[in-house]
């Protein structure tokens, strides 16, 4: 068997004496989408940055692509493309400039710079925009640039911190096209606020107070939540909200639409059947409860209360 | 929809050649949460400053809570209450210390501060955060704290732009509890968002292309309109199923025989369909898959032309 892509043993980081990553073990052993989730503060941006090569940090093992990240990462680092969370291109520089410069950087020859960004410009629907100063980009021309420029040395690995955050639902769509193409020649490596997104990636890492709590794939994750999902469909699906919040066993009641999601913890439940019964017995206008499957959003709210482990 | 806050009718703005925001004209129910969506570029943040009076327009006209914009753009913001997406608390002050400089604005000091503010500190949660400096302070409990300033001064209109935005879906749940809460007590929200399952949340929903308005309905419309409709696995004794089906085809659904039961679907989940469902009794069991709000807006703006 070949040697896992990333292998961290007990990694840490601290600032000062805040301890941002409190010993995180986390092993990915072949290229896929690697989505980090957690709450704000959980250190999911250090973590991307360890990963990166980017801080100094103190584990008992810590290597990626074989590289140690405790030694000297300057090869490593060729290896990565990295997007940070706040946009990093040169604002004043073109499209075609910025790339040109990334170009030069990984010393990237002229007929293979021209194929890959015309080709990467082509898939985000920037060719058009290549003359056009960097700054002057829409929001989700921004982050697909910054993809896209991330891609163009051909990194082995790819971390991406909140790629998507403020980016509408088309772009989105079009970088994570970008991501599953690269997937096939690099391990994708981001963290994602957006429900969607998480339950899209291959397998998932929860992150909380700079640990890593749970590992697995979307399903396996959901598999383990000790919650069980109901929706109450009413007229008012707010007064349904409100009334299931009344019922001993509800853990939290949400009005979305024409239903309301009840959450039930599932050591708390009575049983799928009498909950149903107990939800269109409320009265507040339920005319239909049903149980439904497990979402990735109860998914993250039962990690985060503690109830997913 | 006489019972208008924002009325704009041909609003334009026109920068040099290009045009921000095309002609549009909206009208935002008293009371409501309106969500107020489109494309990274579309003329959102354009519009929003134009309806707060930032910004004056190249054409059209805007009134906000029966005073024209245009003409009066200091007296609207008196009534108003914003947030954006990079919430504005000063550095260097702790949030109390913000607090006290956002009251002072408004005129609101002493005992009425006291009264107001502490019952936004109890209902959002920030009696911790209190003493702390924002920059300090977790992005989730920053936005809320954003959100009880732009409150303080008890505005009947508040304008949200991307308040969720890099915040934790935890976070994200308690925040939409609260503007709900605020709706309920009759204020209306006008909201931004990329998070499409917050549209759920919502009263009504706009969306902007090129700065234009391609669609202006109730979320449940825009799903029947624009999605494959909702597919209800319904699990049932074979003996009640061709009763059943009768029923459903009554009440407008289709519904076909399974294994274990039927299978149906329906454009829309209204009183009349839930009613039927509800009539099969305590003995089925239901299923029911409802269209993502992300398909039905890559619809939306497929249909548009909008680029893939």
């Amino acid at each position: 068997m070949s040697e896992p892509l990333v292998r961290l043993r007990g990694l840490e980081k601290r600032y000062g004496r805040r301890l941002a990553l409190a010993g995180v073990d986390l092993t990915l052993e072949d290229r896929q989408i690697f989505g980090v989730v957690g709450p704000d503060g959980a250190g999911k941006s250090t973590l991307l940055r360890a990963l990166a090569g980017l801080l100094e940090i103190e584990a008992r093992e810590a290597t990626v692509l074989g590289f140690d990240l405790r030694g000297d990462v300057t090869a490593l680092k060729a290896r990565i493309g990295y997007v940070p969370q706040t946009f990093s291109l040169h604002r004043d520089l073109t499209v075609e400039e910025n790339l040109r410069f990334t170009a030069r950087l990984h010393r990237l020859r002229e007929p293979e710079f021209t194929r890959r960004a015309g080709a990467l410009l082509e898939r985000t629907g920037l060719a058009p925009f290549t003359a056009r100063a960097t700054g002057a980009l829409s929001g989700g021309m921004k982050q697909k640039l910054a993809v896209a420029n991330a891609l163009l040395p051909e990194p082995a690995l790819l971390v991406l911190d909140e790629p998507t955050a403020g980016v509408d639902v088309m772009a989105r769509a079009e970088i994570w096209a970008l991501l599953e193409e690269a997937r096939r020649g690099a391990l994708v490596v981001l963290s994602t606020s957006y429900l969607d997104e998480a339950a899209a990636s291959d397998r998932l890492a929860y992150l909380d107070g700079g640990r890593v709590v749970a590992t697995g794939t979307p399903a396996e994750l959901r598999a383990a939540t000790a919650l069980e999902l109901y929706r109450a469909w009413a007229d008012d699906a707010r007064a349904a909200a409100r009334a299931a919040r009344a019922l001993p066993y509800v853990q939290g009641a949400r009005a979305t639409g024409r239903f309301a999601r009840v959450e039930v913890r599932r050591d708390r439940s009575p049983g799928p059947r009498q909950v149903v019964r107990d939800l269109v017995a409320l009265g507040a206008g339920v005319q239909v409860a049903e149980p439904a499957e497990i979402d990735m959003e109860s998914t993250l709210l039962a990690l985060a209360a503690g109830a997913g482990r | 929809m006489s019972d208008a806050i924002i009325r704009t009718r041909g609003l334009t703005k026109r920068f040099g050649d290009f045009t921000a925001v095309d002609g549009l004209s909206l009208g935002v129910p008293r009371g409501s949460i309106f969500a107020f969506l489109g494309a990274n570029g579309s003329g959102k943040s354009t519009t929003i400053r134009m309806l707060i009076g930032l910004l004056s327009p190249t054409a059209g006209t805007v009134e906000v809570d029966g005073i024209d914009v245009i003409h009066h753009p200091r007296r609207v913001r008196d009534r108003i209450g914003y947030m954006g997406q990079k919430v504005s608390l000063y550095r260097g002050l702790t949030l109390r210390e913000n607090v006290e400089f956002y009251a002072g604005l408004y005129g609101l000091a002493g005992e009425d501060l006291e009264r107001r503010w502490g019952g936004l500190r109890e209902r959002f949660g920030l009696g911790a955060a209190e003493r702390e400096e924002p920059e300090d302070l977790p992005a989730g409990i920053r936005q809320r704290a954003g959100l009880a300033l732009a409150t303080l001064h008890r505005p009947r209109l508040l304008f949200l732009d991307e308040p969720t935005a890099g915040v934790d879906v935890q976070s994200r749940g308690l925040f939409w509890e609260l503007i709900q809460d605020e709706a309920q007590a009759g204020v209306t929200v006008f909201v931004t968002t990329h998070f499409l399952e917050e549209v759920d949340y919502c009263d009504w929903v706009c969306f902007i292309h090129a700065g234009r308005l391609i669609a202006d309905d109730a979320p449940e419309a825009l799903r029947s309109r624009w999605a494959e409709g909702y597919r209800i696995d319904v699990e049932l004794p074979a003996a009640e199923r061709g009763e059943a089906a009768r029923r459903l085809a009554a009440a407008g659904m289709a519904a076909a025989e399974t294994p274990a039961g039927l299978e149906v679907t329906a454009r829309a989940l209204g009183r009349a369909e839930l009613a039927a469902l509800h009539g099969l009794g305590e003995g089925a069991r239901l299923r029911i898959e409802q269209p993502p709000m992300t398909d039905v807006f890559r619809r939306v703006l497929a249909g548009n032309g909008a680029h893939a």
